[in-house]
């Protein structure tokens, strides 16, 4: 197990690497020049000429190359082109919100996908399969903006229970960090239920025609422990699959909710940066987000064999 | 343990004392809402004036530094931190006498020292500056509060290039004046009527500004960016959020107080809501335009520029630019419509409805043999974006051989650079805009430069017109600079060196609560004078 883990470590670095080695020449050969966006729409070529200069960007782009990736094994992320200042600093500030919303959405999103799909499954066929079948066909094709936007009007509008938007950070307590981050989450996770709820429902489908299913009921388990105990622990790794997935995808596309709720997160920062062509921002964000992904399956992986003990690494 | 229902509420309790010990403690620091602002502004990257022309980056500006003269509302000079100034008989010196108890956010105070290290600073990145430095002998501290700049020759628009820079001029204290012009000044330690809280910065989120308790204001009036800076609240926040429609709902729900630039589809709802207002605070707008490209073909020709500047029907465009026309306004002369320059000397070729039959013939006169016209739309900025279809489409008609060409701002600046003919990834034609008031200053607007190649992007040249313009440099008066306004704008639109598309004015959006808000000729608000019902 050590040395899988390992093996799947050093892996996880060689991605990185490779990520990092694409990104800089996509941007790179890219079009849209950094310092005119800088500099504005009434720059003249002299200013923009300067800010180039005093950016480094009319050095050699292995010049360039090099003087970052020897940057990134010292652990710096560089400097922001546009802001000017060091981009582990403005990554850390927007980590909080991003990951703040992750969680909670996961969390939300785990319970009600996989409680309602071990509920559609457990009535198959019938009236609670066909609405929850109905609603996970509405929370996957409806966009998160227009959900987002519709929460907003009803409950922050019209009712005022909640804050139309922005970020309260943890450290000013935890009531106003949850009260701010109930719509985003609620308008975030619907597509996650519904896609988690499909693949636990199909998956306990599965599980629960099985012949052992046949005799544990024959043998007068109660539901509960034919659901919980034997089908939901079988058909526990497509689930935990799709739950590690939907974890990465969270972690890359929560750029509309934080936009719609005005969350000063991940999203927002690389979306200012590819705008402004901010490439250390960009850079170093996209990185980060592979590594965690591919750290993320590696849990996956990992939890695996928590709940299928035939599976060895 | 057996747990009770009286453990259970007692635990309950405890929880939600716990819960929300932070959001007392922190609203017992705050001020009283009714007298804290909040604003939703731009984002604020760039905090030092000098590296960044950017609206948000003078505002910031405007609240944290104070600065030595300021364009009232008739965009004339004003004296802000100066009290007295003189000038020599020559009219080769000036000498600048400082307002008495300015003293910066740190409690030091300001000093012509900070003055004069600051004007050197600026001086080596405005454009106004910049003149002002190399017709410059000498910058030399009298005393204390007293400056003097001495020139090599009379210089009759300095007060004017002092109080209008495109950056803005913030007298900084003299350790950070003394910084390069390139490297950014992060303290933001000025002498304003608003302090910058450092600690309540969030970027991407929101900005502080807690009122200078020490800030002494002039005692006249406010008026456009000039006189009284009386701070009526205690904060002010800076809130970004970019989403429009996020932003109205936030102002609906009463979470912000202030929007600065709502988006047009927008303001039938907010002048539907008995709690909001729209309101023009900057009368100036902006101004768009087309720009050629004087080194190609087919506009290296005056008469193919010619015939857009007869083909253009402002209505029309002003109809895709600005839906709403209550804030869409003509503009025929090159000084704008809101400064004091603007004239109708050559202005005859405007029509209602364009011309095309004239642009048609002065195309043939021009030897338009089907070149491709390639044109920028630029697709992140509706107005111009749809002022480039219509354009192309106006084009087609006419029997223009039209590339259109959709790209991100970011694409169409590497682009633009490229002098080269179309073939070669060269262009022919860019939308963008000027504040209007800007084109009251024909020495710091690049755009209306005509040198040829030192010239701002599409390159005009005009000799005739470039040594008029180097005259208003010297002339003194208001009414020697109207009159050479008048020549300058005959000969601009014979050659024509961009021709206009209509002058949009953006109103803000605020809760009626909110009062005393400024009318600026100006796209950068100033946040003193506010104050909440």
């Amino acid at each position: 197990m050590a040395i899988y883990i390992l093996r799947r470590m050093v892996s996880t670095i060689a991605v990185m690497v490779m990520v990092g080695m694409f990104v800089f020449l996509l941007l790179r050969l890219a079009p849209g020049d950094p310092a005119a966006i800088i500099a504005g729409k009434s720059a003249t070529a002299e200013m923009i000429a300067g800010i180039r200069e005093q950016l480094g960007l009319n050095d050699p782009l292995p010049v360039q190359f090099v003087h970052w990736a020897f940057g990134i094994l010292r652990g710096d992320l560089g400097i922001s082109i546009f802001s000017g200042r060091p981009v582990l600093e403005l990554i850390s500030q927007r980590l909080e919100p991003t990951l703040s919303l992750s969680i909670l959405t996961m969390i939300l999103s785990v319970l009600v996908g996989v409680s309602f799909g071990i509920l559609a499954a457990w009535r198959s066929g019938g009236f609670v399969d066909r609405l929850l079948t109905a609603f996970s066909a509405f929370g996957y094709s409806v966009p998160v903006f227009v959900i987002g936007y519709f929460l907003i009007y009803f409950f922050a509008i019209r009712m005022h229970w909640l804050p139309v938007q922005g970020y309260a950070p943890i450290g000013e307590g935890l009531g106003p960090w949850f009260v701010h981050l109930v719509l985003p989450t609620v308008a975030l996770s619907l597509g996650f239920i519904a896609f988690i709820a499909r693949v636990t429902r199909a998956s306990m489908l599965e599980v629960l025609s099985e012949d052992y299913m046949r005799t544990a009921a024959a043998k007068g388990a109660s539901s509960y422990a034919m659901l919980f105990h034997h089908a939901l622990k079988n058909a526990g790794v497509p689930i935990l699959t799709v739950i590690g997935l939907s974890f990465a995808w969270l972690i890359g596309g929560v750029v509309l909710t934080e936009t719609v709720f005005n969350i000063p997160g991940i999203g927002r920062l690389v979306v200012d940066a590819i705008n402004n062509r901010d490439y250390p921002i960009i850079q170093s964000v996209l990185i980060l987000t592979s590594g965690l992904y591919v750290l993320i399956n590696l849990t996956v992986d990992l939890a695996y064999t928590l709940i299928d003990p035939r599976i060895r690494y | 343990m057996t747990i009770t229902r009286r453990y259970l509420m007692k635990a309950g309790m405890a929880a939600g004392t716990a819960l929300a010990m932070p959001s007392i403690l922190r609203a017992q620091t705050s001020p009283d809402a009714a007298r804290t602002v909040r604003m939703v502004m731009p984002d604020l990257t760039i905090f030092d004036p000098l590296l960044s022309i950017s609206d948000q980056t003078y505002m910031h500006s405007l609240a944290v530094y104070d600065t030595l003269f300021a364009l009232d509302a008739k965009l004339v000079p004003q004296p802000q931190m100066v009290g007295k100034w003189e000038i020599s008989e020559d009219k080769k010196t000036y000498t600048f006498e400082l307002r008495d108890g300015l003293q910066f956010h740190d409690g030091t105070p300001v000093t012509a020292a900070d003055c004069i290290a600051s004007i050197r600073r600026w001086g080596q990145v405005d454009g106004g500056g910049k003149l002002i430095m190399e017709r410059t002998s000498d910058i030399a501290k009298r005393d204390e509060k007293t400056f003097t700049i001495a020139l090599k020759e009379p210089l009759g628009i300095l007060l004017d290039l002092l109080a209008a820079g495109t950056n803005f001029l913030s007298i900084m204290r003299e350790k950070d004046a003394g910084r390069p012009a390139t490297e950014q000044v992060t303290s933001n330690i000025g002498s304003g009527p608003f302090r910058f809280n450092e600690n309540l910065v969030r970027p991407g989120a929101s900005f502080t500004y807690d009122r200078n308790e020490k800030y002494i204001p002039r005692q006249e009036p406010a008026e456009g960016l000039a006189g009284g800076k009386v701070v009526k609240v205690d904060r002010v926040e800076w809130q970004v959020i970019t989403d429009q429609q996020t932003a109205l709902a936030a102002l609906q729900a009463g979470e912000t107080d202030f929007v600065l630039s709502p988006a047009p589809d927008l303001y039938p709802v907010i002048e539907n809501d008995p709690n909001l207002e729209l309101q023009v605070l900057n009368t100036s707008g902006s101004d768009l335009y087309i720009r050629m490209n004087f080194l190609q073909p087919p506009f290296n020709n005056v008469k193919a520029r010619q015939a857009m500047l007869h083909l253009i029907d402002q209505e029309a465009f002003l109809r895709v630019m600005a839906p709403d026309s209550r804030f869409a306004h003509p503009v025929t002369s090159l000084f704008g419509n809101s400064t004091p320059y603007s004239n109708d000397e050559n202005t005859g070729w405007y029509k209602k409805g364009g011309d095309p039959e004239r642009a048609k013939q002065l195309l043939q006169e021009a030897g338009y043999a089907g070149e491709k016209v390639f044109i920028f739309q630029i697709t992140d900025w509706a107005a111009a974006s749809n002022a480039a279809l219509l354009l192309a489409d106006t084009l087609r008609k006419i029997g223009v051989n039209v590339e259109l060409g959709a790209m991100s701002f970011g694409e169409f600046t590497t682009r633009r650079a490229n002098k080269g003919p179309v073939e070669n990834g060269g262009w022919s034609i860019f939308i963008s805009d000027w504040s209007d008031y800007n084109f009251g200053d024909p020495i710091g607007t690049s755009f209306m430069f005509a040198n040829g190649d030192k010239a701002w992007w599409g390159w005009p040249k005009s000799d005739e017109y470039e040594a008029l313009r180097a005259k208003w440099v010297v002339a003194e008066t208001l009414e020697k600079r109207q009159a050479l306004a008048r020549e300058m704008q005959g000969v601009w639109w014979d050659f024509v060196g961009a021709v206009m598309l209509g002058q949009i004015v953006q109103p803000v959006a605020h809760r009626k609560a909110l009062t005393g808000l400024i009318a600026v000729p100006d796209s950068r608000f100033p946040m003193w004078n506010m104050q909440k019902a």
